[in-house]
C-alpha cells in the first residue's frame, strides 16, 4: 500500500464531501435551534429535499431548478412544522418526529418512478486545476458550488449570529421568548422565519445526496444522516465552527474505517462502523467542556412552547 | 414640558376573575406615585395594560389628553412609557450591550457613548460586555432601567422593584427614583410594601380585588391606615401573651451543635446549646447569612452533624431524618417556600401527599390513594383558608401567601407538638402575613412549641416568649422577651454585646 501525497489529498477530498450534508443540515437545525426551536424533523427535511431534487432533475432536466425545487420542498415540508409548532402550538419533540417519519413515507411513495433512472453529472468547478497542483489540487479545487456554499456557512453562520443584528434577535428569542416579545420583537415570525431557513437547508442537503454525492434516487437513502446532523449541533453546544470541525471528524472517520476494513485490519466490523459516531461525540464533549461558554450558547428556551399574553 | 397620564376605564376579565374594574386614576410629573395593593388586586394587570403587554376589554389611556392605542409593547415605547418588571425582561445569555443595542434605531458606536453618560450621571457602574447572568439582581435591574431611559421616557412604572434588591441596592434605587423624578419623569410605583410608599411616594392609590379604593397624599397616611385600605378590613392588633412559667417541661433540647463546612458560602456553627419549652415559641433573630440555614437543616435531619444531642420528647433523635424526625410530631416550614418547601409543578394534593406518615395511609402496596389525599388536602384547604378549592391546581399558581398557608396546613395538620419555621412570612403581603401570626400564636396558646427562626425583628418581638440572636454561627444568651427591644437586638444582630 502507498500512502503518497496525492492519495492523502483525494482521500482529503473525498472527506469534505461526505461532510457536506452534515455541515448544511447541522448549520440550518442550528439556526433554528438557536431561536428557541427544537425540529426533529431533519431527517424527514433532509429526504424529501433527496426525492424532490431528483424528481425535478429527471423531470425538468435543470439542474438549477432541481436544486431550488429540493430547498423550496424543504421550506414547505417544514412550514408544516413551523405552523403545528407556532401556530396551534403542538409539542416540539412529538411533532418533529411526525415529520420524520411523514417525510421517509412521502419520499418512498414519491420516489418509486424514480428508482433506478441514472443521475445526471453535476458540474464541478476549476477541474483543471484539481489536476495541476499536487495535494492541494484534490482538496481545494474540482467540487460542485453546492460544497463550496456548505464549508462557507459556519463562517457565514457564526458572522450571522455574532455580529448582525438580526442574529442579535434570533439569539434573543431562543434566550427568552417572553422578554423578546416585551420588547416588541414578533417572536412567532422570527421562529417561523428560522424554521424555514433550516428547512431550506436540509433539503439543499438532501439534494447534495441525490444530486451530487451519489447521483440517483434510493429510497432511505439518507441513512440517518439527519439524526446525526441533530447529535453535532448538540455536541457542539450550538456553535457553527464546532459544528464543521464535527462533520469533518464524523465524515473523516466514516471514510477512513472504510478504507480500514477494505485493507483488513483485525478489528471487529462492528466496531469500525461504530468508530465514527464513538470519536465524534468524544471530540465534540472534549471541545466544548468549558461550561460557562455552552450555558451562553445554549438558547434557554429549546423546545418550549411560547404562548403571548392577550 | 410637564406629563399628564391618566387613566380612565379600564377594565379586565379573565374566565373566573375581574383583574381590574373600571379603574381611573391620574398621575403628573414631578411627584412619585405609589400603587399599592395585595398580590392579586390588579396592579400587575393594570401596568401590562399600560405596558402594551395585555390590551384591556375596556377604557382608555391618555398621555397629555393624547389617546394612545397599546396593542403591543411598541406602542408603548414610542409613546414614551418604560418599564421595569418584576421579573426581568433580560436574555440572560447576551452581553449587557447586546441586551441594550436589540431594540435601539441608532449604530452600535454612539449607543455606546449613550450609555456611557446615562452610566455616569447616575453613578451606576456595570461592565457593559459581560453575560446578563454574570450580574447581581439590582445589576440586571439598573440593565433594565438604562434600557428605559435610553429611549428618554415620559412615564417609567417600576413594577415591585425592591422584591429582589438588598437593602443597600433599595437605598440606591430610591435615590436614583427621585434623580428621575427631579428631572421630569413621570414616576408610579408599583408595591406591596408600605414602608416604602411612606419613605419614597408623594401619593398613593391602593387597589383591592381590580378596584381603586382610595387615592391620598402620602404624608396623611400611616402604616396602620394604609394596611387597612389595602386589606379592607381593619387589621387586628396581634400581640401576643407572653407565657414564661419556669415549671414547664423542656419538650426540645440541643446540646453541642457544631457544623464545620469546606463551603465558602455556608457558615460554620459554634456550640450551640439550647432547649424550647411546652407551649413556648423560641425566637432566633440575626441578619440572614449568619448560620439560619444551617441550623435549620441541621434542626430538621436534612444535615446529620456527629457529637450533637438533640432530645425531643425524652429521646435522641440527633441521627433521624427529616421524615423520621415527622414522625416523632415535628414539622418543618423552610424559607423556600418554592424549592424547598413545595414542588412548584405538582398539584396541590400532590404536594400534600409528599408528606406522608405511616398513619396517613396515602399509599396502600405502592399504589396512590387518590382519594384519601384529595379529601386530606381539602380539610387544609378549608382549615387555613388558602383561597382555592381545586386540590387539583397546581402549586406555581398559588400566590405567596396561600402557598404558606398550604405549607404550614400540611405540616400542622398532624398537630405537630413542635413546628421549626424559617422566615415564615417572607415576601408575602400584610394580610396573609397577619393570619400566618395568628396561626403561630394559636400553636402556642395549644400548648405545642415553636421555633422562630426570622430576619425580621418585628416579627420577633411580637411572636416570641423568649429570643436569642446569631451571629457569625454563634448563639447569644437566650432573653425573655418582654426584657428585649429592637434596638437590644439591632446591636447584637450586629455582632456587639449589651450589658
Amino acid at each position: 500500500m502507498s500512502l503518497d501525497i496525492s492519495f492523502i489529498g483525494i482521500l482529503i477530498g473525498s472527506i469534505m464531501a461526505s461532510s457536506v450534508p452534515l455541515i448544511l443540515a447541522a448549520s440550518g437545525e442550528l439556526i433554528t435551534e438557536r431561536s428557541g426551536v427544537l425540529n426533529l424533523g431533519v431527517e424527514g427535511m433532509m429526504i424529501i429535499g433527496a426525492i424532490s431534487g431528483f424528481a425535478l432533475m429527471v423531470i425538468t432536466d435543470n439542474l438549477f431548478v432541481a436544486i431550488v425545487g429540493s430547498m423550496l420542498s424543504g421550506v414547505i415540508i417544514s412550514l408544516i412544522f413551523g405552523f403545528l409548532t407556532q401556530s396551534l402550538l403542538t409539542n416540539h419533540v412529538a411533532t418533529g418526529l411526525a415529520l420524520t417519519i411523514f417525510g421517509i413515507g412521502l419520499s418512498a411513495m414519491l420516489g418509486k418512478n424514480f428508482v433506478g433512472i441514472p443521475g445526471k453529472e453535476f458540474p464541478i468547478l476549476f477541474s483543471s486545476l484539481r489536476e495541476s497542483i499536487p495535494f492541494f489540487g484534490p482538496i481545494l479545487f474540482g467540487h460542485s458550488i453546492v460544497l463550496y456554499f456548505a464549508f462557507a456557512l459556519p463562517f457565514l453562520t457564526n458572522y450571522f449570529l455574532k455580529k448582525t443584528k438580526l442574529g442579535l434577535v434570533v439569539r434573543a428569542v431562543g434566550d427568552s421568548p417572553v422578554s423578546a416579545s416585551n420588547q416588541g420583537i414578533n417572536v412567532i415570525l422570527v421562529r417561523y422565519c428560522c424554521i424555514l431557513y433550516g428547512g431550506a437547508m436540509c433539503g439543499l442537503a438532501g439534494a447534495y445526496l441525490s444530486l451530487i454525492y451519489t447521483p440517483q434516487w434510493i429510497e432511505n437513502m439518507t441513512a440517518g444522516r439527519g439524526w446525526i446532523a441533530l447529535a453535532l449541533v448538540v455536541f457542539a453546544t450550538w456553535s457553527p465552527i464546532k459544528v464543521l470541525i464535527g462533520a469533518l471528524i464524523f465524515g473523516g472517520i466514516t471514510i477512513l474505517q472504510l478504507h480500514m476494513q477494505a485493507i483488513g485490519f483485525r478489528i471487529p466490523v462492528q466496531f469500525l462502523s461504530a468508530l465514527p459516531y464513538l470519536m465524534t461525540i468524544i471530540v465534540l464533549v472534549v471541545i466544548s467542556r468549558d461550561s460557562r461558554k455552552i450555558k451562553l450558547n445554549t438558547p434557554t428556551s429549546l423546545g418550549r412552547i411560547f404562548y403571548k399574553e392577550k | 414640558m410637564a406629563t399628564d397620564l391618566r387613566i380612565s376605564n379600564i377594565s379586565k376579565i379573565y374566565p373566573g376573575c375581574v383583574a381590574n374594574d373600571n379603574v381611573s386614576l391620574q398621575f403628573k410629573s414631578g411627584k412619585i406615585y405609589a400603587l399599592l395593593g395585595e398580590n392579586g388586586a390588579g396592579k400587575s394587570t393594570l401596568v401590562k395594560i399600560l405596558s402594551g403587554v395585555i390590551s384591556p376589554d375596556n377604557g382608555e389611556v391618555f398621555l397629555n389628553e393624547k389617546n394612545l392605542k397599546l396593542s403591543s409593547p411598541l406602542d408603548a415605547k414610542k409613546n414614551k412609557i418604560g418599564m421595569v418588571f418584576q421579573h426581568f425582561n433580560l436574555f440572560e445569555t447576551l452581553s449587557v450591550f447586546e441586551n441594550l443595542s436589540i431594540d435601539a434605531t441608532e449604530d452600535n458606536k454612539s449607543l455606546r457613548v449613550r450609555i456611557n453618560e446615562i452610566l455616569k450621571k447616575y453613578n451606576f457602574s456595570i461592565d457593559l460586555d459581560i453575560p446578563v447572568l454574570n450580574l447581581s439582581a439590582g445589576q440586571k435591574q439598573k440593565v433594565e432601567i438604562i434600557r428605559c431611559l435610553l429611549r428618554s421616557p415620559k412615564v417609567l412604572i417600576m413594577d415591585e422593584p425592591t422584591s429582589v434588591l438588598t437593602e443597600q441596592e433599595t437605598e440606591e434605587l430610591f435615590i436614583s427614583l427621585k434623580k428621575f423624578c427631579d428631572e421630569g419623569i413621570l414616576i408610579i410605583y408599583i408595591t406591596h410594601k408600605l414602608k416604602e410608599v411612606l419613605s419614597l411616594c408623594d401619593e398613593v392609590a391602593v387597589m383591592r380585588k381590580g378596584k381603586v379604593v382610595s387615592v391620598s397624599q402620602t404624608q396623611n397616611e400611616k402604616v396602620e391606615t394604609l394596611a387597612n385600605k389595602m386589606v379592607g378590613q381593619k387589621l387586628a392588633k396581634i400581640k401576643k401573651k407572653i407565657n414564661i412559667s419556669k415549671n414547664k417541661d423542656e419538650i426540645f433540647k440541643v446540646k453541642h451543635l457544631n457544623f464545620y463546612s469546606d463551603d465558602p458560602f455556608e457558615t460554620n456553627l459554634v456550640n450551640l446549646n439550647f432547649s424550647v419549652k411546652k407551649g413556648e415559641c423560641l425566637g432566633i433573630a440575626g441578619i440572614s447569612g449568619n448560620g439560619q440555614n444551617e441550623l435549620f437543616q441541621i434542626l430538621s435531619g436534612e444535615i446529620i452533624t456527629p457529637d450533637t444531642s438533640i432530645i425531643f420528647r425524652n429521646k435522641e433523635i440527633a441521627k433521624l431524618n427529616p421524615k423520621q424526625r415527622r414522625e416523632y410530631l415535628m414539622a418543618f416550614s423552610p424559607e423556600d417556600r418554592i424549592s424547598q418547601a413545595a414542588v412548584p409543578e405538582l398539584k396541590i394534593y400532590e404536594n400534600v401527599a409528599l408528606n406522608n406518615f405511616k398513619s396517613s395511609n396515602f399509599f396502600e402496596k405502592g399504589l396512590v390513594n387518590e382519594r384519601k389525599i384529595k379529601e386530606h388536602s381539602k380539610k387544609i384547604l378549608s382549615d387555613f383558608s388558602v383561597n382555592t378549592d381545586n386540590v387539583e391546581l397546581k402549586s406555581q399558581f398559588l400566590s405567596g401567601g396561600n402557598l404558606q398557608k398550604l405549607i404550614l396546613g400540611r405540616e400542622l395538620i398532624t398537630a405537630p407538638e413542635l413546628l421549626i419555621c424559617y422566615n415564615p412570612t417572607w415576601g408575602l403581603d400584610v394580610g396573609a402575613i397577619n393570619y400566618i401570626h395568628e396561626t403561630l400564636i394559636k400553636i402556642n396558646d395549644q400548648e405545642k412549641s415553636t421555633i422562630l427562626i426570622s430576619t425580621d425583628t418585628e416579627e420577633l418581638l411580637k411572636l416570641s416568649d423568649r429570643i436569642a440572636v446569631i451571629y457569625k454561627g454563634k448563639l447569644s444568651k437566650i432573653m425573655p422577651s418582654e426584657e428585649v427591644t429592637p434596638e437590644k437586638l439591632g446591636v447584637l444582630m450586629g455582632g456587639g454585646s449589651i450589658d
